[in-house]
């Protein structure tokens, strides 16, 4: 497959965002940013079921570009310290 | 810090569990109750900063309401853009208030703590920016009606803030879930700050005065910062703290002189 000119990719990682702002996937906290010719997906979702749904519309919408992931679940953990305020 | 959050705390203290943007839907029922479940062992009261929900709908307002409901510690809430998205906020502020939930948009509630008073003032507040870089209520009317909105925000909060200082509470806390202050936005891309919050609610923040100031919305950011007037500023958003919750102590010295 030959490369896809840049300013499509960029209008492509766009769209990709605008879907997952969207009505049915509701997730604004993914950062979605290209690391050279491949597409980075970051941030911390709730869980690893929303993670598996982020990737498979990333893999939909940038279908032909590599995409790293680096997407992880917040802990669900109660804290091990207490910040003291003076 | 202290390695002991379930040491009974200090006469004089009082420990703040909060966390914000948990974007509950029913998938994920019971996600958070065990870690819910420690916190009359290691805190006096859960604040939650707003995006309790994840598309804004009654079905996930009840999923949040189970996972707060009987803590054995008071529960206050305020809510976050996404509780708006299905334009159910009153059936889920109903839903979260049958939990026992204090759900606050310009109100405040007071609790005592080992005989001190510990007010929360809550609001969710808006976007609109920081100071110097902000929009203006100018032009078009949508532009005047986004300005307008931030500014009703931070009147709100302004108005709890103010019971509290009536009620003459030892420790207040200022609860949203827009940002006050640019600092707990670091990690955020600069150019999207005017989205995340206001500086309108830190000037509300540093006129009446508050001990702490806790919010969510920045996922990206980070938990800590100050308003201009001194005040502390937490950043709670789950992703940020990436804990079921965040835990303070905080001193009672007095009423809150905002330093």
């Amino acid at each position: 497959m030959s490369e896809p000119a840049t300013h499509e990719v960029e209008y492509r990682l766009a769209r990709l965002r605008d879907r997952l702002a969207g009505d049915d996937v509701a997730e604004l906290g993914v950062r979605v940013e290209l690391r050279g010719a491949a597409v980075l997906l970051s941030g911390t979702v709730p869980t690893a079921a929303r993670r598996d749904e982020i990737l498979r519309l990333a893999r939909i919408e940038l279908a032909g570009l590599t995409v790293f992931d680096d997407l992880a679940s917040a802990s669900t953990d109660a804290p091990e310290r207490m910040e003291e305020l003076p | 810090m202290t390695p002991a959050p379930a040491a009974r705390q200090p006469d004089g203290a009082v420990r703040v569990a909060a966390v914000g943007d948990i974007h509950l839907s029913p998938d994920c029922a019971g996600l958070l109750r065990p870690a819910f479940a420690t916190l009359p062992e290691c805190a006096d009261l859960l604040l939650l900063a707003g995006d309790l929900t994840r598309h804004g709908t009654v079905d996930e307002a009840v999923v949040v309401a189970d996972e707060v409901r009987d803590l054995g510690v008071p529960v206050v809430a305020v809510l976050g853009n996404h509780d708006y998205h299905s334009d159910q906020e009153a059936d889920i502020t109903r839903a979260l208030a049958a939990a026992g939930v204090s759900v606050l948009e310009g109100q405040s509630v007071t609790f005592s703590v080992a005989g001190h008073t510990v007010g929360v003032a809550g609001a969710k507040g808006f976007c609109g920016g920081f100071a110097g870089r902000s929009a203006g209520a100018f032009g078009e009317p949508e532009m005047k009606a986004w300005v307008r909105t931030a500014h009703i925000g931070a009147e709100r909060l302004s108005t709890a803030l103010e019971e509290l200082s009536a009620d003459r509470c030892e420790v207040r806390i200022a609860l949203t879930h827009f940002s006050p202050v640019p600092d707990t936005l670091a990690g955020e891309p600069v150019e999207i700050y005017p989205f995340l919050g206001s500086y309108l609610l830190a000037e509300a923040i540093d006129a009446v005065g508050a001990d702490l100031a806790v919010h969510g919305h920045a996922h990206l950011g980070t938990e800590h910062g100050r308003t201009a007037g001194g005040v502390r500023v937490r950043n709670v958003a789950q992703p940020v703290i990436d804990r079921a919750f965040a835990l303070y102590q905080l001193p009672v010295h007095g009423h809150g002189s905002g330093m």
